[in-house]
């Protein structure tokens, strides 16, 4: 708990009011404690940057708020359904609808094209074709990439591969975009778009984002800064 | 949510999974380098011999399709990570490799029963064309069923909870 900085606290939440909400949370790795007992919400619609030194434990928490890895102990209820009792299928499901994420390494598919990787939550999610073509287009020419649609990823520049990532994310138009160092090592040029995205997704759409950064323009965007203090010993 | 998957989200997941033409491709020669041996001996031997052959031949394509499932699970297991961050889940990834890989299975069973019962008539096989035809399902019932059970299992086995 001591580890982080500024929190949003409420000790009488109100149903439906929160995206995240993390009860007692603690998370370690073996003898290596990451998190102690968290305890905070995160407000809908809310923009949330969490920042501290390299190796702080940001996308553990990331992580943990898209049901990638369990805490030790504790609850994290999500758009109101407690992930951490979730089964493997049913978190699976639950992300295909309710979590956008951009991770800090690259998970798209690289024998597949723009779209068809655009494409792929939309499949899980049961989306019907109709829809799914809509969307996909909507996406891409949201963000900037509607022309490189038939390109198969693997040939594509490491920002561009950072749009489909974030075109990918937001297709589904979920309720809460998880975004881990989204604009590491990106043109400045690129940044500034997936920025603007942010921006304007957050203040129109009302989407919830929680990202973890170092960088300052993420930061000044944010309403909310979580710190992470200290680096995991 | 409906579980399982639609034609066009199988092919997109076997892709992701590169489940290739070399894998349907020993699946199928698997299938039929076990159906024709065991349609051409089954018609040489008695009844407890053709059950025992029958054993051997869900035993072994079970034990082979497992392995090649278990390999497209092991070798894939980044891009299963990668999948299931976005929503994949365990039925939707196993039963695109199954039905990806089955009807290779399947085909590569009847072709090599159909060239071993030849076979074994050519070799002096004593039954008529009616024991023929029961041995020869025989072995591709036993043989396609071994497939399934194998590429499930070996699908199942990768999973952990």
């Amino acid at each position: 708990m001591e580890r982080l900085g500024i929190i949003q606290r409420n000790e009488s939440p109100t149903q439906g009011r929160y995206s995240v909400e993390v009860k007692h949370v603690s998370k370690s790795y073996g003898e290596t404690e990451i998190y102690t007992d968290l305890h905070f919400q995160l407000l809908k619609g809310t923009f949330v940057a969490l920042v501290g030194p390299i190796g702080s434990g940001k996308t553990t928490m990331l992580n943990m708020f898209a049901g990638l890895e369990r805490p030790t102990s504790g609850t994290i209820i999500v758009m109101g359904q407690d992930i951490t009792r979730m089964s493997q299928d049913s978190l699976g499901e639950f992300r295909a609808t309710t979590i956008g994420l951009v991770p800090q390494v690259q998970t798209l598919i690289p024998e597949l094209t723009v779209r068809e990787n655009v494409e792929l939550p939309l499949h899980f999610a049961k989306v019907d074709q109709e829809s799914r073509q809509r969307k996909v287009d909507y996406v891409l020419e949201k963000v900037g990439i509607r022309g490189e649609s038939k390109r198969v990823v693997s040939t594509l520049s490491v920002g561009e591969k950072q749009m489909v990532s974030f075109a990918r994310a937001m297709v589904n138009d979920p309720p809460i975009l998880l975004l881990d160092e989204p604009t590491e090592s990106l043109d400045p040029l690129i940044a500034e778009v997936i920025l603007g995205l942010l921006r304007g997704d957050n203040l129109t759409l009302g989407r919830t984002i929680f990202v973890t950064t170092h960088d300052r323009r993420v930061t000044d965007l944010a309403r909310k800064t979580l710190r992470v203090k200290k680096k995991i010993p | 949510m409906s579980r399982g998957v639609s034609l066009q989200e199988g092919q997109l997941l076997v892709r992701s999974l590169n489940v290739s033409k070399s894998t349907h491709l020993l699946v199928a020669s698997l299938a039929i380098a076990v159906s024709a041996n065991a349609a051409a001996a089954i018609q040489l031997i008695g009844l407890m011999g053709q059950i025992a052959l029958l054993v051997v031949i869900f035993v072994t394509v079970a034990v082979g399709t497992s392995a090649i499932s278990s390999d497209i699970f092991a070798r894939s297991s980044q891009t299963i990570t990668n999948l299931r961050s976005i929503g994949a889940n365990r039925s939707s990834i196993s039963s695109a490799v199954f039905f990806s890989v089955i009807g290779y299975g399947v085909a590569g069973s009847a072709l090599g029963a159909g060239a071993g019962a030849a076979l074994g008539m050519a070799l002096g096989g004593q039954g008529g064309a009616v024991s023929v035809l029961f041995a020869v399902l025989g072995v591709i019932l036993a043989s396609s069923a071994a497939a399934a059970a194998g590429v499930y299992a070996g699908g199942r086995g990768t999973w952990s909870d």
